[in-house]
């Protein structure tokens, strides 16, 4: 049973990290702007295309590039209908939904309904008893980088410090010479690009398909918001936490249970008010 | 007759005087016919979204899951109990009601987005125990065979029901919505904490209006149950609450008849397009161009800055690129 066990925790080890990086720009985004940037998941699986189709350093370049250029787009759309200011943000998420779509018929469009996927290494590593593949190394690698960046970004530069200043309050921001505009734009980049990392890790982890863009952003956001919404890192934990639970439901649980379970998790996670951006007493959570 | 009684009968009149233009137009064209009637189940199921989002401020993605509860109540009470489908109608309309009133309870406190994506999950839960339910549910397969509305026999007569149930539904919305009921709904909606202090009970009063909204989208399960006589997984899921609270929004969830608008025109371009695996790319690239061009929906275009008087306009500006 060990050996079984310690495989789904490591399978789960290592889809957590894609959904941690996932999450990283989703808690970044919705903290700043009070929206969700539905195509996230979309980028990582036009990312994903992206490496299949060129090899090499100059594919995963590529691949990060058009994420990159996806969300300029996105963004620009996103927030012309949701200015900083305007209040409800409902309408600026779903024009990202329209986009979320659009990527996903461009991806099956140019590469079909079938799996992508692309192996760095042909070997597996045996650690007493239990084999791994090596790109767990370079998952988590990349994942506590793309974290510590991210964090020193946030809390130690003036940008960050915008950042955080436009989110509490647009309006003063705006008013003390912030320009709260490009500062949720360049939110929205900063999505593209971790997406587009998280797509190049995961076809070299467990592969992919055309269809996966919404759920990887349902399951990356319950991630986000599953500590709290204070910091990166707490959002890089819940995706762990995230990829742990999925992979062990699905190793463990018998059938239909091993598909819900994650998300009955979502749904108590959600529900239980942790996406709280402002605790004002009497406000909605 | 009253400004008051005006208010509260003109959408259901305006609509009504639309079906009839439209019932002369298409005539016996069995194709318009047919696209009526998925029109009209589509309108319940955005005139769901409408009520639960544009009133309620409750974006919920659950309104395909209480469509499938009222499809396949009534299929398997029809097909294994033999149950009069006028006897399932009232179990379809009820039993989404029981279903969504604890659901909204411990949901609709949250924001929208958060509260948006925990029903995203409900939804996609529900719909894996459909898949799952065996011999009840039918499974992956489905149920076949369901029989159609007596009263009903001819896509005429089904047109003609289809259209009915939304014209009584736009009724009752608009008379709820017009009425101290649905003032403590808008209230709640924007200002939950003034609601609290007018002595409202803004959870209950939301899960209850909630609860309504879902036997809305039931009722439009159950016509389609009984329309097109097959059930799946896919067939009523999470894609098509999307589909809803999009047509919801393009047509101005806001408003009463907005839903039915925007159910017109997503339909009409989901039906025109042709069936390839770029649809997508045409249909998310019209929907964002809808909510650029009217981000208050199509009923919400006379409210544009530049449709309105000088004076008219808004003092407020948001924050705009430099």
């Amino acid at each position: 049973l060990i050996y079984p066990l310690a495989e789904f925790v490591i399978r789960g080890v290592l889809l957590g990290m894609t959904y941690g990086v996932l999450a990283l720009p989703i808690a970044l985004l919705f903290v700043t702007t009070d929206a969700v940037d539905m195509a996230v998941g979309g980028y990582a699986v036009l990312a994903a295309a992206v490496v299949v189709t060129i090899a090499g350093p100059l594919g995963i370049a590529a691949a990060i590039v058009a994420a990159v250029v996806t969300s300029a787009l996105t963004a620009t759309i996103a927030l012309k209908i949701n200015r900083p200011g305007l209040g409800d943000s409902m309408t600026g998420v779903l024009a990202t939904y329209g986009l979320a779509t659009c990527l996903e018929s461009f991806v099956l469009t140019t590469k079909g309904p079938d799996p992508m996927t692309r192996q760095s290494f042909g070997a597996l590593w045996d650690l007493g008893g239990i084999r791994v593949d090596p790109q767990v190394g370079i998952n988590i690698t990349v994942g506590l980088s793309a974290l510590a960046v991210l964090a020193v970004l946030l809390f130690r530069t003036p940008y960050g410090r915008s950042m955080r200043v436009s989110a509490l309050n647009p309006m003063g921001a705006a008013l003390a010479g912030i320009p709260v505009w490009w500062v949720w734009f360049s939110t929205y980049i900063i999505g593209g690009g971790l997406a587009g990392i998280a797509g190049v890790l995961i076809v070299h982890t467990t592969g992919t398909i055309y269809s996966v863009g919404l759920p990887l952003t349902l399951s990356s956001f319950a991630a986000a918001v599953l500590f709290g919404l204070q910091g990166p890192a707490r959002a890089f934990m819940g995706g762990i936490v995230m990829g742990l639970i999925e992979s062990l439901s699905s190793g463990l649980l018998p059938g239909a249970w091993g598909s819900s379970v994650p998300l009955l998790f979502i749904f108590v996670v959600l529900a239980s008010g942790r996406a709280s951006k402002q605790a004002i007493v009497g406000a909605r959570a | 007759m009253t400004p008051v009684l005006r208010r509260r009968l003109e959408p259901t009149v305006f609509l009504v005087v639309a079906i009839v233009v439209l019932s002369v137009v298409i005539r016996d064209d069995q194709y318009w016919l047919d696209a009526s009637v998925m029109l009209a189940i589509f309108s319940m199921f955005a005139l769901s979204a409408g009520m639960s989002y544009g009133q309620a401020g409750i974006p919920s993605i659950a309104t395909g899951a209480f469509g499938a509860v009222g499809a396949y109540s009534s299929a398997i009470l029809t097909m294994r109990l033999g149950m009069s489908p006028a006897l399932t109608l009232v179990v379809a309309a009820l039993v989404p009601a029981v279903i969504a009133y604890p659901l909204a309870k411990s949901v609709t406190r949250l924001s929208p987005l958060p509260l948006s994506l925990a029903t995203f999950a409900f939804s996609g839960a529900f719909e894996i125990g459909i898949r799952g339910g065996g011999q009840l549910t039918g499974g992956f397969v489905g149920i076949s065979g369901i029989p159609p509305l007596a009263v009903a026999p001819t896509p005429q007569a089904m047109h003609v029901l289809a259209w009915a149930i939304v014209a009584v539904t736009v009724f009752v919305c608009t008379n709820l919505i017009r009425s101290p009921y649905g003032r403590a709904i808008n209230t709640a909606r924007h200002d939950p904490l003034r609601a609290t202090a007018d002595g409202v009970n803004v959870s209950q009063l939301l899960a209850g209006f909630f609860s309504f909204s879902a036997s809305i989208a039931s009722v439009g399960g159950w016509l389609y149950a009984h329309y097109v006589s097959y059930l799946s997984p896919e067939s009523l899921n999470t894609a098509t609450a999307i589909s809803a609270l999009l047509m919801a929004v393009v047509g101005g969830a806001q408003t009463i008849l907005g839903p039915i608008i925007g159910a017109t025109v997503l339909t009409l371009v989901n039906n025109f397009l042709p069936a390839t695996q770029a649809q997508g790319m045409v249909y998310g690239a019209a929907l964002v161009i809808v909510l650029i061009l009217a981000p208050q929906g199509l009923t919400g275009l006379g409210r544009l800055p530049w449709l309105q008087r000088r004076g008219a306009r808004r003092t407020l500006r948001p924050i705009s690129q430099p």
